[in-house]
């Protein structure tokens, strides 16, 4: 008898905790959908504005790495490849063909995701460091690639006009583009993690060959995520792009960029659903209350290094994983 | 003929500087089965101090290496002991561990940049403007000199590692880590050991790239892709490999540069590199890898 009532109380327990997080998760939809309507009320918050689709696509973007940098385990330093294929795909099909990178964003979505499998096919023929070194050299060869392709101004970068809006309306579109793409990626993250292929993609992180043993079609999962991963990074690259007005291989293709991708999402928690998340809000905060303090300089760059140094070498886990190993991860964060 | 002799003869001299900076970055991951992505990192702060020696102390590029290789050593040792002494024994932390080589390449790149500012350094010793005539053909000097320098120390190194016991214990800690522990070589000394060295060799390497190339501190990413590249080609782990793979890809390079134009020349080593992994993923003398 007594069994049985633990096991129905532990049951409400978890309805409980279901419910909080779906009231969690609605509250911060609800909020984050809302919020444009204090600047349409009262203006004056372009900033905040700015700041939170910054955070909303940094969202998306460490959601995607995560797909195979944190479930199945392959790490990628060059994931701000796709977050340029989307941006100039976009910028291209803007410029000469006038084609709004709002209508077009999932198409170079697409196109970074066949990309992303097209790479794939070639980088993930490797493991372990020597994955990361082919992820960093294809950073190196697409930066040389697009400095010299004169279509799209080389390393001068490409101008694209600006929205024709007010000036108090012309970041909502990108708010409400920002924000879909991040609810999109997470959605999709979760998804994964809950499915047969995520299951999949977590048994080739933990020993890759018993997962070939056992019967997962190891390579094709392989592929097939890295190639996922780099959809919502390139959809939130085309409207990246745009809100510029302005691209140049320097901005994306830095090897800065595609550290920070990582860095995020491993002090959030890899392998998690909220990790991510948690850790794009953390350090693109962070990150800005640092170079609102001390500039943008290098110094940026040692700190960035410097956190990531820490984080892994106290928290490899990140902050939601350190949590749940220690069972003190509060149930509306955890979203797997 | 003359041309492309010429154009082999350029790309061989930097050949032998590259498979040292080389040497360094597979040695480290033969003994510990890490990539140091810092390695080039380590390669331009040691050029750095050679700049500060010359400029200051108006020391020799060359004769510098005397004193920027204990250095590097020293450095090397400390960094081992703090970043990587403990992670080392755990192959279930390595991916974890290149990361960390990743983060303390942005923070001496981040350093460096803030210090001294990211524009174009080098050293300009005479022999870095004079060139040696021989017949039809020329070879600048400091090509010259940097590639004997380079070819004495990696001789240097070869004939440590084979003929004293701590090379042979070294040698014994590549070819298998934990029977080398069995039959009594202390492996974590060996590693620390090991580390050192490595960073001595990118010491003397960026003592000489100091007045091979113009430095910035963001070039290392560029050095690291082409060193990894060689590296891979050869074979990881295998010091052979990074000689060969490193003077085949140099010449390669000196074609792509002097048909397509300078811009293209590191392309040779990311395309080759992309090549290798799709055909031979463990190199050309490399034992098949599991990491």
């Amino acid at each position: 008898m007594s069994s049985a009532e633990s096991a129905l109380s532990q049951k409400s327990a978890l309805g409980d905790s279901v419910a909080s997080r779906r009231f969690f998760i609605a509250f911060l939809l609800a909020a984050t959908a809302a919020f444009p309507l204090l600047q349409v009320a009262f203006g004056g918050l372009n900033y905040w504005l700015h700041m939170l689709l910054f955070i909303y696509m940094n969202v998306a973007i460490a959601s995607s790495w995560n797909i195979i940098g944190g479930y199945a385990g392959y790490i990628s330093l060059g994931h701000n490849v796709f977050f340029a294929i989307g941006g100039y795909a976009a910028a291209i099909l803007f410029a000469y063909h006038g084609i709004s990178p709002f209508i077009s964003a999932p198409l170079c979505g697409l196109i970074a995701m066949s990309s992303g499998l097209l790479i794939g096919m070639v980088t993930l023929r490797t493991r372990g460091p020597t994955f990361i070194i082919s992820t960093i050299a294809l950073v190196l060869l697409t930066k040389i690639l697009l400095d010299n392709w004169r279509y799209v101004g080389g390393a001068n970068g490409m101008s694209l006009p600006l929205l024709d809006m007010p000036v108090e309306f012309v970041k909502l579109p990108f708010y409400y583009g920002m924000l879909i793409i991040a609810v999109a990626s997470v959605y999709l993250s979760f998804r994964i993690r809950r499915s047969k292929f995520g299951l999949g993609l977590r048994a080739i992180s933990q020993d890759e060959t018993k997962a070939e043993v056992a019967g997962i079609p190891t390579r094709f999962y392989k592929i097939l995520a890295f190639g996922l991963s780099g959809f919502f990074i390139g959809t939130a690259g085309a409207l990246w792009g745009y809100y510029l007005t302005y691209l140049s291989p320097a901005i994306f293709l830095s090897i800065l960029v595609g550290a920070k991708f990582v860095l995020m999402t491993i002090l959030g928690g890899r392998g998690t659903v909220a990790g991510p998340v948690l850790g794009a809000v953390l350090f693109i905060s962070a990150n800005e209350f640092f170079v609102s303090q001390f500039g943008a300089t290098e110094l940026n760059l040692a700190a960035t290094g410097l956190l990531l140094i820490l984080v892994l070498m106290f928290f490899p886990e990140g902050i939601l994983g350190t949590l749940k190993q220690k069972g003190r991860l509060p149930k509306i964060l955890d979203w797997d | 003929m003359t041309q492309t002799v010429q154009i082999i003869i350029l790309g061989l001299s930097l050949g032998g500087v590259f498979a040292l900076m080389a040497s360094g970055l597979t040695l480290i991951f033969g003994v510990m089965g890490i990539i140091n992505l810092a390695h080039a990192a380590f390669i331009i702060l040691a050029s750095f101090i050679t700049f500060g020696l010359f400029k200051y102390f108006a020391l020799d590029p060359i004769l510098s290496i005397v004193i920027v290789m204990p250095v590097m050593f020293i450095v090397g040792v400390a960094v081992y002991r703090i970043f990587f002494a403990r992670s080392i024994a755990d192959p279930n932390k390595r991916g974890v561990t290149v990361l960390l080589t990743f983060a303390i390449a942005l923070v001496i790149e981040g350093t460096l940049g803030f210090l001294f500012s990211n524009i174009y350094r080098s050293t300009s010793p005479s022999y870095a403007s004079s060139a040696i005539l021989f017949g039809p053909y020329y070879l600048p000097e400091a090509q010259f000199y940097a590639t004997i320098l380079s070819a004495v120390i990696l001789i240097g190194l070869w004939a440590f590692l084979q003929y004293t016991r701590t090379g042979y214990a070294i040698r014994a800690t590549m070819h298998n880590r934990t029977a080398a522990e069995v039959v009594g070589v202390n492996v974590d000394r060996i590693s620390m050991l090991v580390f050192g060295i490595g960073m001595a060799l990118a010491g003397a390497s960026g003592a000489m790239v100091s007045f091979l190339f113009s430095v910035y501190p963001s070039k290392h990413w560029e050095f690291v892709a082409i060193l990894l590249s060689l590296v891979v080609l050869g074979g990881m782990g295998s010091l052979l490999g990074a000689l060969v793979g490193a003077l085949v890809l140099s010449v390669a390079a000196a074609f792509v540069s002097s048909y397509y134009g300078p811009v293209w020349s590191p392309v040779t080593f990311y395309l080759a590199l992309f090549t290798i992994l799709l055909f031979r993923p463990q190199g050309l003398m490399g034992k098949k890898a599991e990491f």
